[in-house]
């Protein structure tokens, strides 16, 4: 990781992890999971200009899995998942418009929250809780995508 | 620069992670083997957490504290100094009560019962030698008539609820006043056709009279009451002085009585000034 170095990754992801655990039950109640943390870590890992270790994917789900008190190996096996994902089409993605690079990530928070209510909170498993958070996080990402349309003065980076 | 896709030797590892991170998660959920991490992480959260606010949130929450403490302070303080001042002032009304609370309705009722239609000024007592009255046959103290208006008042008797105390004698910042006590006053004053000119005896509550038999045949008798007569000018007729308590023979002719006043000059603080005649 040239970009950005290792403690500067692991202090955004606690202070990410920190604002979703205080807007998750906010959201819940509108149906809505945004899975924050894990969003980032996908973010950071796209907007990598190396391809990031499996090691590193690893690990950082491991410290999100100690910070967040979930099982361990959780956000690990879904880090490493989504990083392979992302280096697999990496040079796939540079064909793909902003609205389906936001339908990708939507689609991995879909499954991201899919699978972590399979361990975490079977009890209250819902469909429409995937559904409602596919959309807005889908909406999220494309925001994201539009950044730089939207905020140019703030937003000069060419990356997406 | 283009990023390289996963090699087989790469993808080898990504599932090596995921095997072991699903062997980690099956540990975790049947065995619970990471609590104690997890633990102590929370611990060290809490903990850091605590300190954290300790150092940063608790000094400016105490100057905080501190600050809205002495506010609440100066504010009782003031509040203190106001109660204090109220009560100066209720105190001070008190002792100037005459000024607020004389209303003069005890003097007004003594006046109608004894018939006197005149005006009176309402006054206080002001300055009052008690060891010179008991002791001396000057018998005397000073008034201060509230709302006087300009003129003399010289002369003018002096009454409370009980009755006739004395007259003005001097006209100063404070009135004097000669009570009927005094040994230089003389009070016109009659009963069933019986005149006698009473002089004060100089002991307090007690003016005495002198007269003749020859003058006067009818005997004085002790009890008998006593009226102004109105003769001197100064006081209005009719009003009851006193009750003979003592008579003392002179020679075969001449007799002294002595007349216990009906009014107590220390009975009470507020007086009334009559008008002179």
């Amino acid at each position: 990781m040239n970009q950005m170095s290792l403690i500067r990754i692991l202090i955004i992801l606690f202070f990410t992890n920190i604002l979703e655990s205080y807007i998750s039950p906010i959201l819940i109640l509108f149906y809505i999971n945004i899975p924050l943390t894990f969003l980032v870590f996908s973010y950071i890992s796209y907007t990598s200009k190396t391809n990031p270790s499996p090691f590193f994917s690893f690990s950082m789900g491991l410290f999100v899995d100690l910070i967040s008190g979930v099982f361990f190996g959780l956000n690990a096996i879904l880090f490493c998942l989504m990083t392979y994902f992302i280096n697999n089409y990496s040079n796939a993605f540079k064909l793909f418009s902003y609205f389906q690079i936001a339908i990708f990530f939507g689609v991995s928070s879909f499954f991201y929250i899919g699978f972590s209510n399979l361990f975490v909170n079977i009890s209250n498993f819902s469909y429409q809780n995937l559904i409602f958070s596919f959309f807005v996080n889908t909406f999220l990402c494309y925001l994201v995508t539009l950044r730089r349309l939207l905020l140019p003065s703030l937003f000069k980076s060419n990356t997406l | 620069m283009a990023r390289v896709t996963p090699t087989s030797g790469s993808k080898a590892l990504y599932i090596l992670c995921i095997i072991v991170a699903s062997f980690l998660l099956y540990l975790d959920i049947n065995y619970k083997t990471f609590d104690v991490i997890k633990n102590q992480y929370n611990s060290l959260l809490i903990s850091s957490s605590f300190a954290l606010k300790k150092i940063s949130i608790d000094p400016i929450s105490y100057i905080y504290n501190l600050l809205q403490k002495n506010s609440d302070l100066i504010n009782e303080n003031k509040e203190l100094k106001k109660k204090l001042d109220e009560s100066y002032l209720s105190n001070f009304i008190i002792s100037r009560d005459t000024k607020f609370f004389s209303d003069g309705e005890h003097i007004k009722s003594f006046m109608e019962k004894n018939r006197i239609k005149k005006i009176f000024h309402s006054s206080v007592v002001r300055y009052f030698d008690t060891e010179k009255y008991f002791c001396c046959d000057q018998h005397q103290f000073f008034i201060e008539i509230l709302n006087k208006s300009d003129g003399n008042f010289i002369g003018s008797p002096v009454i409370n609820s009980q009755g006739i105390l004395g007259q003005i004698i001097n006209d100063d910042k404070y009135h004097e006043v000669l009570l009927l006590t005094d040994t230089s006053h003389s009070l016109p004053i009659e009963a069933d056709g019986f005149f006698c000119n009473a002089k004060g005896s100089g002991k307090p509550g007690i003016i005495s009279c002198t007269y003749s038999s020859l003058i006067w045949p009818e005997p004085i008798k002790k009890g008998q009451e006593f009226f102004t007569s109105g003769l001197g000018g100064i006081y209005p007729r009719g009003v009851l002085i006193g009750y003979v308590s003592e008579i003392k023979i002179l020679d075969k002719t001449n007799f002294e009585f002595d007349i216990s006043l009906v009014s107590n000059p220390m009975k009470e603080n507020t007086l009334g000034v009559l008008e002179r005649l």
